[in-house]
């Protein structure tokens, strides 16, 4: 059986039977980085091509509704129309840009696309564990973790776009743990112009840049407490840089796309998940409540009301944690998705995809790490039971989802605060200079 | 795509002509079929509802008890409500898997409920059933729309109308019409989903309708507004301050 280590080495426990030892040897060569992405892009492709095969055989089809969302918009695009003509395309016109080759090429381009991005993503996670210390066998573990887990290697080869933002994030994070501040930032930009939710990443960043540019901790540091000094830190050279190139690119894209396609593109891509009011059930705790107040005049006061415990842990999470990026910015992203007032269940993905960052550094024991997982998906089990019920037998489940809703709340407060009291704080070594 | 849609099927309206051309027999200026109250008596229309909850299907079958022009085509009119809706999208994509043929008479909104909904029309093209001889058939899905909050235990039932029936026979153009002997209208709609130029059909009146259908879909109670505002509040702001103590207390608070 395996089982991590208080370091995060990996054991086998010594079972010295013949299969045990064949096991580990097979295990073992998995757990080479090359063994392990080549395995983990085939097992997309299959999925993949799985995919073409139920889709053309089957009446559920494979194929995310998103992905044909996606195509249509790129068809637009090749039309040389807006992708907004495509009702529900909700995303940066760069996308449907990029999937051109749908169209052009072949229907599978972007789904190869996506899956390339996820198994990069796996790379990522696997660099950045290297540079937070852990061996490379550890290193391979842990981003098995999010090569072979099912999840999203079933989301990007179904044609669901999130593995291009996992990528930027994982990209971003990585760049900053290197200090290659310009690609950093980049492709900092670049998520934030992709999907809103990586903004919640700007104060642990800025935070970040300004702890490092004073060397905290070291010996010879002096604190200045006035403040010019305070001002002097924040805006050091690496954060103006880092601000200049990341808002420069995110306010160009915004620009030149605002040219091309006016105030659909502004309302489609940004003002839309802004002011978004879906009352539909989704497993935002929000959801009943939001729909229940639909017409009442203080339902807008009470949907601003909504953002305010979002608002304060983000800032809280931000302040107390920008000196381990990698924990801080899984945090911000369970709390922005936990306490959203839409969320739907490809939102996971956007936090789960930083979780081997921060397990390695768990002192949980593996009993109650795979109980907390349990509890995760026990949660959501609930969740679906009841949403089933009411979206395809038509019973009435409204409080039982709104109750479900709100247990997975508790739920996901409660992994927050396992995974913040039992997470031992690391010092990264070798920390590079800016390039 | 969306604006081919519009272009041609607003351009769908009605025109009452009454009692407009009788040619009784064969021959003459028309093209040799003549629809009478005896045939359409053997005309029947019939739609199902299947599936539960929100998304059903409307399965359409119309059986011709007499015999018929080889060439007739047949044009459903289906008025929808603003309680459900049909996705364009889908049926793009059915068209292409099953051959689906239907056209809808304005862009419709996917996510918005039905109190901010207007309701439209589709055009619902039945193909000959195979296995089934004089009948044509078709399924189409709809969807229900979230409707406003309402009284507890209270449902809201969200009718389907019957749809009207409309004929055409292509070698019936150009001044040789399918002719009927009974009061009736002609209607202009596109003439198939693959050529959507305006024809003149049919419509034939007086078919026995069967009972109405209607989807009996749940809604929210409101009676519970101010238990679940306040529920959803206390364990929101509880989840709130649990979370901003454990953050406080592992807190690794460096600015310099």
């Amino acid at each position: 059986m395996w089982f991590a280590g208080n370091k995060g080495s990996l054991y086998f426990r010594k079972g010295s039977s013949t299969m045990g030892l064949l096991v580990h040897k097979a295990l073992s060569q998995l757990m080479r980085t090359h063994v392990l992405l080549s395995f983990a892009l085939v097992m997309r492709l299959l999925l993949v091509g799985f995919g073409i095969y139920q889709d053309r055989t089957m009446t559920v089809k494979y194929t995310d509704i998103d992905y044909h969302v996606f195509t249509d918009a790129s068809r637009y695009v090749t039309q040389g129309e807006s992708p907004y003509n495509r009702s529900t395309y909700r995303y940066t016109p760069l996308l449907a840009w990029i999937l051109t080759p749908n169209i052009y090429l072949t229907f599978v381009f972007g789904k190869l696309l996506f899956v390339a991005c996820d198994v990069l993503t796996g790379l990522l996670i696997q660099r950045l564990l290297l540079l937070r210390g852990l061996s490379a066998e550890s290193s391979c573990l842990y981003s098995a973790l999010w090569l072979l887990n099912p999840l999203p290697a079933g989301v990007s080869s179904r044609g669901n776009a999130e593995s291009l933002l996992a990528a930027l994030v994982l990209g971003t994070l990585l760049c900053l743990e290197r200090r290659w501040l310009f690609s950093g930032a980049v492709l900092y930009g670049l998520a934030v112009h992709m999907k809103i939710y990586p903004v919640t990443y700007a104060l642990p960043i800025a935070l970040y840049l300004q702890t490092r540019e004073q060397g905290a901790g070291t010996p010879g540091g002096k604190r200045s407490w006035t403040l010019w000094g305070f001002v002097r830190r924040v805006l050091n050279r690496d954060l103006l840089m880092f601000a200049f190139i990341s808002g420069g690119l995110f306010c160009g894209l915004t620009l030149v796309f605002y040219h091309i396609y006016g105030w659909d593109f502004l309302h489609e891509t940004y003002l839309y998940h802004l002011t978004r009011r879906d009352i539909r059930h989704n497993f935002s705790p929000y959801f009943y409540m939001l729909y229940l107040t639909a017409e009442r005049e203080w339902s807008l006061v009470l949907g601003l009301a909504s953002f305010l415990p979002q608002v304060s842990l983000l800032l809280l999470s931000s302040l107390a944690f920008h000196t381990d990026l990698s924990l801080c910015c899984f945090l911000n992203t369970a709390i922005f998705v936990t306490f959203n007032k839409v969320c739907t269940s490809q939102y996971f993905l956007w936090y789960l995809c930083l979780l081997p960052l921060v397990i390695p550094h768990l002192t949980l024991s593996l009993k109650k790490g795979v109980g907390v997982l349990a509890l995760w998906f026990a949660a959501q089990a609930l969740w679906l039971a009841p949403a089933y019920y009411l979206e395809f037998e038509g019973q009435d489940t409204f409080v039982l989802i709104w109750l479900a809703g709100l247990l997975f709340l508790i739920i996901n407060t409660y992994i927050m605060v396992t995974i913040i009291s039992h997470y031992r704080r690391i010092a990264i070594p070798n920390r590079p200079k800016t390039d | 795509m969306m604006g081919m849609i519009l272009q041609t099927c607003v351009l769908l309206f009605w025109v009452d002509l009454g009692l407009s051309v009788t040619h009784p027999g064969k021959g003459g200026d028309g093209c040799g079929f003549i629809i009478t109250s005896q045939w359409v008596d053997l005309v029947k229309v019939v739609v199902n509802l299947t599936k539960s909850g929100f998304h059903r299907d409307l399965v359409y079958i119309v059986q011709f008890g007499a015999p018929f022009p080889e060439d007739l085509q047949v044009l459903l009119l289906q008025n929808i409500t603003r309680g459900v809706y049909m996705d364009f999208y889908q049926l793009q994509s059915l068209r292409k898997d099953t051959g689906l043929h239907v056209l809808l008479d304005s862009e419709v909104d996917l996510e918005a409920p039905a109190y901010e909904s207007p309701g439209f029309t589709a055009l619902v093209y039945p193909r000959p059933n195979p296995t089934n001889l004089g009948h044509l058939t078709t399924t189409v899905p709809i969807h229900g729309r979230y409707h406003r909050p309402s009284d507890p235990g209270t449902r809201e039932k969200v009718a389907i109308k019957h749809p009207k029936l409309l004929l055409k026979s292509d070698t019936c153009e150009h001044g040789k019409p399918l002719l009927s002997s009974l009061p009736h209208k002609i209607v202009y709609a596109p003439c198939s989903v693959d050529n959507v130029s305006i024809c003149s059909w049919i419509e034939v009146e007086n078919l026995q309708v069967p009972q109405s259908m209607a989807l009996d879909l749940p809604v929210g109670d409101k009676s519970l507004i101010f238990t679940v505002c306040g529920g959803t509040l206390f364990i929101t702001i509880l989840c709130n301050l649990i979370l901003t103590a454990t953050i406080w207390k592992h807190a690794i608070f460096e600015f310099s």
